[in-house]
């Protein structure tokens, strides 16, 4: 016997137009096989319905947002070394220029030269990221927070976010201690910088903590950030990073939304 | 970055012009579509894990690619479910002191999510049943009756023609069933079956 294999899907789904219905129904009466597993499909749709989704556990896409964080800073730094090159060729050719021109007449070298070196300025400035004003917050960061002996895991790491979230959202003070001792931080932003991680400047990413602890058993600096939109709109989301003492890579990165 | 309503394919044309909030604005909009494909495919909530970021790392280096013939959610499903599909393969070249079992059957997967206490035990039921179907069925399923998403669109995520998806689809819907414990009826002695098959593009 053939059997319309080909549309039972459809048919389940109660997708087929007229003709193809037909074409079943008039098959089936005289087929045992193809009632059952139309009964049988139609038990798994259900079940299959029951399936609902799982929320993301937290963290599992940090380390993908802190690898795309470092290939736009191999980027930007690649494009800065082209702006510098180029630059370069623009200021010697002005150097031509003015020597072409001293040549001619000897005159108005200082306007020239300066017209050269105001062009190689131009080309190696770089375009504003955003322009969005800076949040006004009043978590502002105050310093390295040193814990000693304290080694986070990823469960720690997502504490920290949920205080920041909480500090963010105003359902929690801002203040991480009222003993808490801050040391200068130089050393540790150089670090957290180097990684890739945004910067002080950046006008979206308000660092919020920086720690000096340790992150699964290396030596780490941990910092969190606020993260706004842009265009002056308030944060909404915390980043975590944790970068190496040691050669400030990222030991990982974690994003909680307030 | 909050998901600001652009359309995906906005997003992909900033995240390539350099704005990396675009590309974290992607992935905040996406995860939980990728990561519930994977857990539905894996089983197991580590394996999910691994296999989302193994996906939204592939993004991330592949995006540049990405012409936009096809939707992005399209392209993004068919990078989420080649990487459930390198998963699954590691894990079956794995050790067989690691395997626990007969090496030709797919069970060399996990118990199912066993750390979704809350999970019903319906549900918990489907899952465990759901890795007994062969793979290439059980993604047609996860697509189509769990993601909702429509025949066609499966068989461009897939790369095979919408007539194989419906014929997946159905082996795929009965092999649940019989996995479920639904009993066979009639224990079909018909050669010609429809569903008796080996599974074949």
């Amino acid at each position: 016997m053939t059997h319309p294999e080909e549309l039972l899907a459809d048919y389940v789904d109660g997708t087929l137009d007229d003709e193809q219905r037909a074409v079943v129904d008039a098959h089936l009466p005289g087929c045992e096989t193809c009632r059952d597993e139309i009964e049988l499909a139609r038990g798994a749709v259900a079940a299959l319905a029951s399936l609902e989704d799982e929320p993301v556990p937290f963290g599992v896409t940090g380390p993908v947002l802190a690898e795309a964080g470092r290939r736009f800073e191999r980027r930007r730094v690649l494009v800065w070394e082209r702006l510098q090159w180029a630059a370069g060729l623009a200021a010697a050719a002005a150097l031509v220029l003015v020597v072409a021109l001293n040549i001619g007449n000897g005159s108005d070298r200082e306007d020239a030269a300066s017209l050269g070196s105001s062009t190689a300025a131009d080309g190696q400035v770089e375009a504003p990221e955003g322009g969005a004003a800076e949040t006004a917050l009043a978590f502002a960061f105050q310093g390295l927070e040193v814990q000693d002996d304290v080694n986070y895991v990823a469960d720690g790491i997502s504490s920290l976010a949920t205080d920041a979230a909480e500090v963010i959202s105003g359902r929690a003070p801002a203040e991480t201690g009222g003993d808490q001792r801050y040391t200068p931080a130089d050393e540790a932003l150089a670090c957290i910088e180097q990684s890739g991680a945004p910067t002080v400047d950046d006008p979206r990413d308000t660092l919020m903590r920086l720690i000096e602890a340790e992150y699964e058993g290396t030596p780490a600096y941990i910092a969190v950030y606020a993260e706004s939109p842009g265009a002056g709109q308030p944060a909404d989301t915390v980043v975590v990073w944790a970068v190496a003492k040691s050669g400030c890579q990222i030991l990982t990165t974690a994003s909680l939304r307030v | 970055m909050p998901d600001t309503g652009a359309r995906d394919e906005d997003l992909v044309r900033r995240f390539l012009s350099g704005d990396r909030a675009a590309f974290a604005a992607l992935v905040e909009r996406h995860e939980r579509r990728v990561y519930n494909l994977a857990l539905r495919m894996t089983g197991r909530e580590e394996d999910a894990r691994d296999a989302t970021q193994d996906a939204f790392l592939t993004v991330l280096r592949k995006l540049s690619s990405f012409r936009g013939e096809a939707a992005f959610t399209t392209w993004l499903h068919r990078v989420a479910v080649n990487a459930c599909y390198d998963l699954l393969r590691k894990r079956q070249r794995q050790p067989l002191l690691e395997r626990g079992g007969d090496e030709d059957r797919p069970a060399a997967e996990p118990p199912p999510v066993p750390d979704h206490a809350d999970a019903s035990d319906l549900s918990i039921d489907v899952q465990r049943a759901l890795l007994e179907v062969p793979q290439d069925f059980r993604v047609v399923m996860i697509l189509h009756d769990v993601r909702d998403l429509p025949q066609d669109e499966v068989a461009q995520i897939l790369g095979v023609p919408v007539g194989t998806v419906k014929s997946r689809l159905h082996r795929g819907r009965i092999a649940l069933a019989r996995a479920m414990g639904v009993p066979r009826s009639g224990e079909r002695a018909d050669p010609a079956s429809p569903s008796e098959g080996t599974m074949t593009p």
